[in-house]
């Protein structure tokens, strides 16, 4: 059975106020005891009307080929004999909802809601030397290039530490799809963190979507009522406890605090938000390309209950996924039919609940991909794919290169122009950024601005004050504004 | 700008040259809402009055460094009348009504906004954060200090220095301390503090049982004696200190490509040896292989910010770990926060460079370098032009000068905060703050040397003193109000704690060791306290992260103190818990007690104490009779859950 779609669900008002107000005195005094990081605003602070009260981020993990996908350039069939540096695309391009805008053959079904949504073309990925997908990543979620000497906060448990829950019973940062344990996990797990702002705005992890309901549910195998008769139990304990007569202590109301959030999360009817079984098959098959579609839907879910910021992942696993570093024509062919249906599903949907325009969607990759160019064209890192100089084999067809020139990245709802096309990449090799260049902080104060967080917002830490996009100089793309 | 832009800003002048001009102008209303003195106030005091009237600037005689130089105001009276904003000078000046000394005399006007901010600030009595001061930082003198250690009292039993040096503070303090805890509280307390488990209940009995006056300090002796049956659970204990504070772990960023190095059988060896602190120190910066990972840093593949290439890192680490010293601004560009400048961190950096290392500021090469020194050269010189070994040889020497007070003050006061739950100098790693007791943190860092830098020595002079037997206080601390210490806090189990006393309580094993450290392999005779491996030499694990084990990538002196909503659901329905009960409650739900006998056991082992009738009531209906596994399950979660269970009181 689908749960309730009424879109006031997401808004503070129909739950339980006292609830709410309760986890906002919270969050005050755990701040005030724990010596929670300050924010420290700037004089000339402006107030920002939001666009957005949630996110939700589409993760390419791997390095998406900008030239496969939202800027096809000309299309080179495969031949025996083709030389690489004559191919820019392996497809064709095809037409979208929009005439400006030409998509890669194989994303049909996004060319066809592009209309609802703003491209971005011209994303220039950090300047980081040598490529290392797990550092461009980070660069890319933290905004700051590692190592650091202070841990740099994931741009969702930004979002969480400044905005909080948008519903009380969803956790404010919930990522999607991205396990540990498939290579270059301690590199993943490095900024999948909140930092130096704390744990209680880390991300709630769901390492796979169609178990995500395992992750509200009671330990396994353990019904619900016994649950419940278990908390009712520890609380009767709590209250017998002979260490309770001492009086209050701030470390005692804190963990006391921390499970009854965590019970009444569980508890909560939000919680079946997380259950895609409830679903209805027709829609949940539409989403069902796997696991990052799968992803999707959750997202979908949860964004009806009040999700504040979410991040769906293809995941990350090196030469998996969008790390194609052989066989890149075929191996798109797979990830476009995983990406596109849902992708453009989850559009309608949101659309159709009337959240769209609430809900910014942001897809994105870390860097882009080319069949010549290692790094950027100006500055070419040590080459990590040998490319032949004749193709003789259909493997060598394809984008395997790390190329961090451009990029595109995909914007919908969220108070985004729609129908809208922003910056340009040249026709030919090197197919980089000529116009209206957008670096990672730019971006961030893009998602910042739609919702209502300065750009120059910072935390303090070690007595410094830690800045929402590096050294507080990012500045959003008001083009890409409707 | 075009000449239209010139003319639209000479318009916007003339226009409030006019409106000052004509009318008397009129001052915005008070802001209506509480003040916060950091959110609110500090940026405009920072962005318009600091160029002219801080950091040791006073124009016109007027200073804004402190609370009291700003009331008192400068060459034409006071600046501020707390309380009342409209008779406040700085008010006058700031809103323009005295057209000739308008302020701030450069930049822009404050904005309406920022001065009803002001006045509300001024209206609600000037409310100011406890010793902030826009005065560069205080810098602790290098030197040790003797201190004279007062006599007791005649009609004082004390003898411990600490409470010795501590008698006068309370009375001047007017504290009285809520007397010392008892036996069952401090045989846990002293456990958990100093080895990291939960006492055994037959150790609690005897203990308890135990009638002779010094019972307490010949627990903590025992404890801490470098020969088992707890030699080794106390090293295990530390090493998680040492893991965090030297970014040691078992796997890690780095780690994939040979980028970084283990010290673990380094320092396991280390704590079981208890290696004199000189020497743990002198071994960590001019290294053997075995010990080479803190300085060799964490080296990414690819570029990295030229404040976090290995040299830098080292600099800034031995800082902050063994001198309390934040060199990470200071790595970038002159510090903000402190006196430290750039040269000073390359100065010491360069010590560590294979090569001359060229100064960067804010990632550019500035083409300059600087010399190679400590940051205090009065200790020692560095031989430029000796190889790096040497050179380190030379920095280990100097840093482990008995002149240089700071490095026995730093890690007293961190053996200080792990033991009372707060620092004597908050935060632990700025020792150039200063402490609430300047002679207990002298006394403590002079104490340590003249044992030898025997820091169970410390441990033990800290452990046995009536301070450290305090009942637990627990206030939140306010910002605006200087710290007193009432006794120790009340302290959290850390992640490791947990899952030790947990997997303990169950006698089952949590995890395997990914670590086995030669000096950690435990002869025949050790008393085996518990099944399993200990955690701090396992993985991190999501139940570990969530609990505050940090991913060890950055420094950490000091773990999470509050629970969070997210450590919360892991130990509600997380797997690691769950399946380690699940697994651990057959043997409780196999023992064949009657439930009462069970509860009883169960209270003993976790809590050290029957339980009450009420307990046993309650236990008894979640149990069921007789007894189910669930039963049994469900009483060991909530057990575990409960603050009494959880907390270090």
């Amino acid at each position: 059975m689908p749960i309730a779609m009424n879109t006031n669900d997401r808004h503070a008002s129909t739950w339980n106020r006292r609830d709410f107000l309760r986890t906002a005195s919270a969050a005050t005094l755990s701040a005030l005891a724990a010596g929670d990081p300050r924010q420290v605003l700037a004089a000339e602070e402006e107030k920002l009307r939001p666009t957005a009260d949630t996110v939700i981020v589409l993760w390419m993990g791997g390095g998406m080929a900008a030239t496969e996908t939202f800027d096809p350039k000309r299309h080179t069939p495969y031949e025996k004999g083709l030389d690489p540096d004559r191919v820019l695309s392996t497809f064709p391009a095809i037409d979208t909802a929009v005439d400006t805008i030409k998509f890669s053959q194989g994303l049909e079904r996004t060319a066809a809601v592009i209309n609802r949504g703003t491209l971005i073309r011209s994303y220039t990925a950090g300047d980081l030397g040598f490529i290392l997908h797990s550092r461009h990543q980070y660069h890319w979620h933290t905004g700051y290039a590692p190592p650091q000497t202070v841990a740099a906060p994931h741009i969702g448990s930004v979002i969480a530490r400044t905005l909080g829950p948008l519903n009380p019973a969803v956790p404010a940062f919930i990522d999607i799809g991205q396990r540990f344990d498939v290579g270059e996990g301690e590199e993943l797990k490095a900024f999948h963190q909140a930092g130096f702002l704390g744990s209680e705005y880390g991300p709630f992890m769901i390492p796979q979507a169609d178990q995500a309901a395992a992750s509200i549910r009671p330990p396994h195998g353990m019904p619900p009522g016994r649950f419940e008769n278990r908390y009712q139990f520890y609380k009767k304990l709590v209250a017998q406890s002979p260490i309770g007569e001492h009086g209050s202590d701030h470390q005692r109301e804190s963990l006391l605090r921390s499970l009854d959030n965590a019970h009444r999360l569980l508890s909560s009817p939000a919680a079946k938000a997380f259950d895609l079984s409830l679903e209805p098959k027709e829609i949940y098959d539409r989403y069902n390309t796997g696991q990052f579609g799968l992803g999707c839907l959750l997202a979908r879910r949860l964004t009806e209950v009040g999700a504040r910021f979410i991040e769906v992942t293809t995941e990350y696993i090196p030469f998996k996924n969008w790390d194609t570093h052989d066989n890149g024509h075929t191996r798109l062919v797979d990830m476009k039919a995983m990406m596109d249906p849902p992708l453009s599903q989850l559009v309608l949907d949101l659309e159709a609940r009337g959240l769209l325009n609430r809900t910014l969607i942001v897809l994105a990759s870390e860097f882009s991909r080319d069949m010549m160019t290692e790094g950027r064209p100006d500055q070419q890192v040590k080459n990590q794919v040998e490319v032949p100089k004749v193709i003789e084999e259909l493997k060598y067809y394809g984008m395997h290169r790390h190329f961090t020139a451009a990029g595109c990245v995909l914007m919908f709802g969220g108070g985004m122009k729609p129908g809208f096309l922003y910056g340009k990449t040249a026709e030919e090799r090197p197919c980089k950024t000529i116009g209206n260049r957008v670096v990672i902080e730019d971006l961030h104060a893009t998602i910042y601005r739609a919702l209502g967080i300065s750009p120059k917002l910072a935390y303090e830490v070690e007595r410094r004050p830690f800045y929402v996009t590096k050294d507080g100089l990012g500045k959003p793309i008001v083009d890409v504004f409707a | 700008m075009n000449i239209k832009a010139c003319l639209v800003s000479f318009a916007i002048l003339a226009v409030t040259c006019t409106l000052n001009a004509d009318s008397p102008a009129k001052l915005p209303e008070p802001a209506a809402r509480q003040v916060d003195f950091h959110k609110d106030i500090l940026a405009i005091l920072a962005n318009s009055c600091a160029k002219c009237h801080a950091g040791g600037k006073q124009k016109g005689g007027f200073s804004i460094d402190t609370r009291e130089s700003l009331v008192k105001g400068g060459e034409s009276g006071p600046a501020v009348v707390p309380g009342k904003s409209a008779e406040s000078r700085l008010i006058a000046l700031v809103g323009g009504l005295e057209p000739d000394a308008i302020m701030p005399a450069q930049g822009p006007r404050l904005s309406a906004e920022q001065i009803s901010l002001l006045r509300a600030w001024i209206d609600q009595g000037l409310p100011w954060e406890a010793g902030f001061s826009f005065k560069k930082t205080r810098s602790a003198p290098i030197e040790p200090r003797k201190v004279a250690v007062p006599a007791a009292g005649p009609n004082s039993n004390l003898s411990n220095p600490i409470d010795l040096i501590l008698e006068p503070y309370f009375a001047s303090a007017g504290v009285t301390p809520a007397g010392v805890v008892d036996d069952r509280t401090f045989m846990r307390r002293v456990y958990l503090d100093l080895i990291g488990l939960l006492p055994m209940p037959e150790e609690a009995d005897a203990f308890l049982q135990d009638h002779d006056p010094a019972k307490r300090a010949q627990a903590v002796r025992k404890l801490l004696r470098n020969s088992q049956p707890f030699n080794q659970q106390y090293a295990i204990h530390w090493l998680t200190f040492w893991n965090d504070a030297l970014r040691n772990d078992y796997r890690g960023t780095g780690y994939i490509d040979g980028g970084r190095l283990q010290i673990t059988d380094w320092l396991a060896k280390s704590l079981v040896e208890n290696l004199p602190y000189d020497q743990f120190v002198r071994q960590l910066i001019a290294p053997m292989p075995e010990s080479a990972g803190f300085v060799k840093g964490i080296v990414w593949r690819g570029v990295v910010n030229a404040s976090q290439v290995p040299p830098v890192q080292a600099a800034q680490n031995i800082s902050q770990v063994f001198l309390g010293i934040n060199l990470k601004c200071a790595s970038c560009h002159d510090s903000f926060i402190n006196d430290w400048k750039l040269t000073d961190a390359y100065g010491l950096a360069s010590i560590f460079a294979d090569g001359p290392l060229e100064i960067h500021r804010c990632d550019q090469p500035t083409g300059k370098f600087a010399p190679m020194q400590f940051l205090y050269p009065q200790l020692g010189s560095i031989d430029a032009n000796a190889p790096q070994a040497e050179r380190l040889r030379q920095l280990a020497a100097v840093i482990t000068d008995p002149g240089n007070g700071r490095l026995a003050r730093t890690i007293v006061n961190r053996l200080w905060a792990r033991l009372l739950g707060r620092g004597l100098v908050e935060p632990v790693d700025e020792m150039d703050n200063p402490a609430w007791n300047m002679d207990l943190l002298e006394f403590l860092a002079n104490d340590l040397v003249e044992h030898g830098y025997n820091l169970k020595h410390t441990i033990e002079r800290i452990v046995t003193s009536r301070t450290y037997q305090f009942n637990p206080t627990s206030g939140v601390e306010n910002d605006r109000e200087e710290y007193v210490f009432r006794g120790p806090e009340v302290k959290r189990m850390s992640a490791e704690q947990f899952v030790d006393a947990v997997s303990g309580l169950l006698d089952t094993e949590y995890e395997k060791a990914v670590v086995a450290p030669a000096a950690l392999a435990a002869p025949a005779n050790v008393v085996v306290r518990r099944a399993g491996a200990r955690a701090a030499l396992i993985h991190a694990d999501p139940l570990l992260s969530a609990l505050g084990r940090s991913n060890r990538e950055q420094v950490v002196t000091d773990r999470p103190k509050l629970a969070t909503t997210l450590q919360a659901l892991e130990l509600t329905n997380g797997t690691p818990l769950s399946t380690l009960l699940e697994k651990g409650v057959k043997k409780w739900s196999e023992s064949a007690a009657e439930p009462a006998q069970l509860v009883e056991q169960v209270y003993r082992r976790a809590l050290l104490r029957s339980p009450t009738a009420a307990e046993l009531v309650l236990a008894g209906e979640v149990l069921g009779a007789p007894a189910t596994p669930d039963g049994v399950e469900d009483l060991l979660w909530a057990l575990i859950m409960l603050p009494e269970f959880q907390l270090i009181y």
